[in-house]
């Protein structure tokens, strides 16, 4: 890791943040910013390994800088860090692209850990959000739904989905799947790749129906 | 000087009858024992010289000439005046003293009366313009004092048109029999000849002009009902095409009067057409031009041709009208045969009857028809009139009675939307309540994350005193429940165990303590819990997995979850070392013992804690589930 975005409106909680990143990550580049704008500049400058986002701004949301980065840099790890733990909030960041969340008031070992996680690959995964996930995909299966050539769940990625909703730790589904942590992790981020491809897709879709493409 | 012509006998010369005659006579005599005595003479000779003069001329080509003198055969071209002659006598009258009386029934078009060369009546204007009494019977009583006990004259001058000046054969000159006898018998003869040739047509004239400028202003104000409108003309047209047999002095010459009559013809075949093409559902635009344009050019040959052959033109263009109006009759006939069936027998009689009396009428015109068939002829047609007139009336009562009835409907209707519209106006309202209140909580619960949520955070990341940062995290999380109790929607249960496992297990598992889990079977829960009583059910176990990690010294924790009786019941096990109690014989409230028990109290629950030194510590949290079942 070494260019990190960090991008957050209240100072005290952006400086504590970065000496949070600086400890966990202490060889890496961090560029700060407060605005979504800035965010948005410092995306089309250069390039990014990490982005820590805030989802409520002052000039907009966090969601935006997750899509730009998204598209502009793909291999780009996008991390919501909000102190909205409702999925309302966290789901479009996560359908947008976002590769886990973290919630801020949270102790700073745990935070720690949670970015060390991250960032060797194995994103954090809530019983609620793996609900959402579910009834999203659910809903996609549905024959009505779209024409386009949507993106489905392995058989392997619903057992664990199921699990999670159901309170499983990760660690614990891998125990009981007898399937290693890493692999376990590995599913975890098909979920996110998976359900970002698929919001896309959908998203073009529905762009197109609207007639938002051909009008000019 | 000659008497001729005096019969006391009804001419009859058929054979067969004859026999029967006296019988009849006999009859007769005994039926009108009074009218026995009047005994009438008819005139059928006369001497006639057509001259111009005040007095029966002596000129040299007098003539002996039949009466009735139809002058259309006996001098075609002549129009008059001609003077006819006849004697009688009257020894008996005048020894009786009875009131004499002629009785003419046809003198066309005026005449002037002398008994003995003294003036005794005249019908009307003898020069232009010419009194038009062709139809009029005349009654003329003969004053005894002038009269001779034999060998009376009596000089009746007519004025009158030859046949090709006007458009009708009744109209052409002419002169009738005359009878004379007592004017008692003849004056009931002349008044009901003048009833059905006169009165019956000016009462007929004046209704049907009365009920179709009526007609007409209902098709004239209904224009969907134009039909209505074209019959009420018909109606009026033929009441003045009647007019020709009661008016008899125009301020203007015959010739006049005759083409305005002929005239007439086109106009009333007009509405005649159009009303039968519109009653028939059809309307054609060249019709509409072409029906006019004729109306126009009639009249105009009819001037080309000059007044001298006003007969022969009018006839033509008569035949022309009939063809039409019986094509427009065979259109309507045929559409009635077509789609309405019941109707077509009574409309296919009336047109019948209307052509009969057409043939009558045309008859009468060229060739000369008895008038009383003539008469009751012309009565005809009005008299269909008006039985077509009262059945549209009734026809367009009915319509407008539909029309008020379809008013109604469509009155009660419009209410009934309204009503419907105001009822979901009500439900939208009350939604759009809801929604409000939906988004001002949303928007509560925004400012709280922002504001206060921020400050909370900033306090817990950068307060040196770990106190202070765990307090501002523990209001921070209060004030995210207290959010979500806010703005939140029933939860369903299975989710919420879902919830709890996740974060007891990860509380536990960090905090190195051995946590096992214990919840029903999926199909077990079906149940929903209120926003608050999750919110409130997650702080109690938050809590009490706090006091484990932070108090008990456990090594290893059970939770159950069981679901009976309606209640959900969590019990939370640990093998630590309990929970010390305080002086006052009261557990430690440095472990929050009273917050969690006051929160199940909230639920309408329970909160029951078991503990001593050594034993570990058991929590039975009950919820009842019935009152926050779908509260929603």
């Amino acid at each position: 890791m070494k260019n990190i975005l960090l991008l957050e409106d209240l100072p005290e909680i952006r400086s504590w943040l970065k000496a949070l990143v600086m400890q966990v990550f202490p060889n890496a580049q961090i560029v700060e910013c407060a605005r979504v704008h800035d965010a948005l500049a410092q995306v089309s400058a250069q390039k990014f390994d990490l982005a820590l986002i805030d989802l409520g701004l002052p000039d907009g949301s966090g969601v935006d800088v997750v899509t730009a980065l998204r598209e502009a840099q793909a291999e780009a790890l996008s991390v919501i860090v909000t102190i909205h733990d409702d999925d309302d909030h966290l789901f479009p960041a996560l359908q947008a692209g976002a590769y886990g969340y973290i919630l801020k008031e949270q102790s700073r070992e745990l935070i720690t850990e949670q970015l060390q996680r991250i960032s060797q690959g194995e994103p954090p995964l809530s019983p609620s959000i793996a609900r959402k996930v579910i009834a999203y995909f659910a809903a996609q299966a549905k024959p009505q739904a779209n024409a386009l050539p949507h993106v489905q769940l392995t058989e392997r990625e619903s057992e664990v989905l199921l699990r999670v909703a159901k309170g499983f730790t990760l660690p614990e589904i891998g125990v009981q799947l007898g399937l290693s942590r890493h692999t376990i992790a590995d599913y975890v981020k098909q979920i996110y790749r998976k359900l970002n491809v698929s919001s896309r897709a959908e998203a073009a879709l529905e762009a197109q129906r609207l007639g938002l493409f051909g009008r000019r | 000087m000659t008497v001729h012509a005096i019969e006391d006998q009804p001419r009859d010369h058929a054979g067969p009858r004859r026999r029967h005659w006296p019988l009849l006579t006999a009859l007769l005599l005994l039926v009108f024992a009074a009218a026995a005595q009047a005994q009438t003479v008819r005139f059928t000779q006369a001497q006639a010289v057509a001259a111009d003069t005040e007095y029966f001329p002596e000129l040299p080509d007098v003539r002996n000439v039949e009466l009735p003198d139809d002058w259309a055969v006996s001098r075609p071209d002549h129009g008059g005046p001609v003077w006819y002659r006849m004697y009688f006598d009257a020894e008996a009258v005048r020894a009786s003293g009875e009131l004499l009386a002629l009785y003419i029934e046809r003198a066309c078009s005026a005449m002037a009366v002398r008994l003995n060369g003294k003036l005794v009546h005249l019908s009307g204007r003898l020069t232009e313009p010419v009194s038009r009494s062709c139809q009029r019977p005349q009654l003329v009583a003969l004053p005894v004092a002038w009269m001779q006990p034999r060998n009376n004259q009596l000089d009746v001058k007519v004025m009158g048109f030859p046949l090709r000046q006007v458009a009708s054969r009744q109209r052409a000159g002419g002169l009738s029999e005359i009878e004379l006898g007592p004017y008692a018998a003849l004056a009931t003869k002349h008044s009901w000849r003048t009833l059905v040739a006169i009165r019956l047509p000016e009462v007929i004239s004046g209704s049907l002009f009365l009920v179709g400028c009526l007609i007409f202003a209902m098709g004239w104000l209904n224009r969907a009902q134009s039909f209505l409108a074209y019959f009420g003309a018909l109606l009026v047209g033929w009441a003045l095409v009647l007019s020709r047999q009661w008016v008899a002095d125009m301020p203007w010459p015959n010739a006049s009067s005759e083409f305005l009559l002929a005239i007439l013809a086109s106009f009333v075949t007009l509405a005649a057409v159009q009303f039968l093409l519109r009653y028939g559902g059809e309307r054609r635009r060249w019709i509409d031009v072409a029906l006019p344009t004729q109306c126009a050019v009639m009249p105009l040959t009819l001037m080309v041709m000059g007044a001298q052959h006003l007969h022969a033109m009018a006839t033509f263009w008569y035949v022309v009208l009939a063809v039409e109006v019986g094509a427009a009759a065979m259109f309507y006939l045929r559409k009635l045969w077509l789609y309405k069936r019941t109707q077509f027998w009574p409309m296919a009689l009336l047109g019948f009857a209307m052509v009969i009396a057409a043939l009558v009428e045309f008859g009468a015109q060229q060739f000369g028809v008895d008038p009383r068939i003539v008469s009751a002829a012309q009565i005809l047609p009005p008299l269909l009139f008006v039985a077509l007139g009262i059945r549209l009336v009734q026809q367009y009562g009915r319509q407008l009675q539909d029309a008020q009835h379809d008013r109604a409907e469509l009155e009660r209707r419009v209410q009934e939307a309204s009503m419907q519209i105001e009822r979901n106006f009500a439900q939208l309202a009350d939604l759009k309540v809801e929604q409000v209140t939906q988004q001002e909580r949303k928007r509560i619960a925004a400012d709280l994350h922002d504001d206060l949520g921020a400050k909370l955070l900033t306090i817990v990341h950068t307060s040196d005193n770990e106190r202070i940062s765990t307090l501002a995290r523990e209001a921070l999380e209060e004030m995210r429940l207290s959010v979500r109790g806010l703005t939140g929607k029933a939860v369903p249960l299975l989710n919420a165990l879902g919830d709890w496992r996740a974060e007891f297990v990860s509380r536990l598992s960090q905090a190195g303590v051995d946590g096992s889990w214990h919840a029903p079977a999926d199909d077990d829960v079906p149940q929903l819990l209120s926003a608050r009583a999750f919110v409130q059910t997650t702080r109690v176990l938050r809590e009490a997995v706090s006091n484990i990690i932070k108090h008990s010294g456990a090594s290893r924790c059970t939770v159950r979850c069981t679901i009976a009786e309606g209640d959900l019941q969590v019990v939370i096990q640990d093998n630590g070392k309990g929970i010390p109690l305080e002086l006052d014989g009261r557990l430690d409230r440095g472990h929050g013992m009273a917050s969690m028990k006051h929160r199940a109290k909230q639920l309408q629950g329970q909160c029951l804690v078991e503990s001593g030194p050594g034993y570990g510590t058991v929590i039975r949290l009950t919820i009842p589930l019935d009152r926050h079942l779908a509260s929603v």
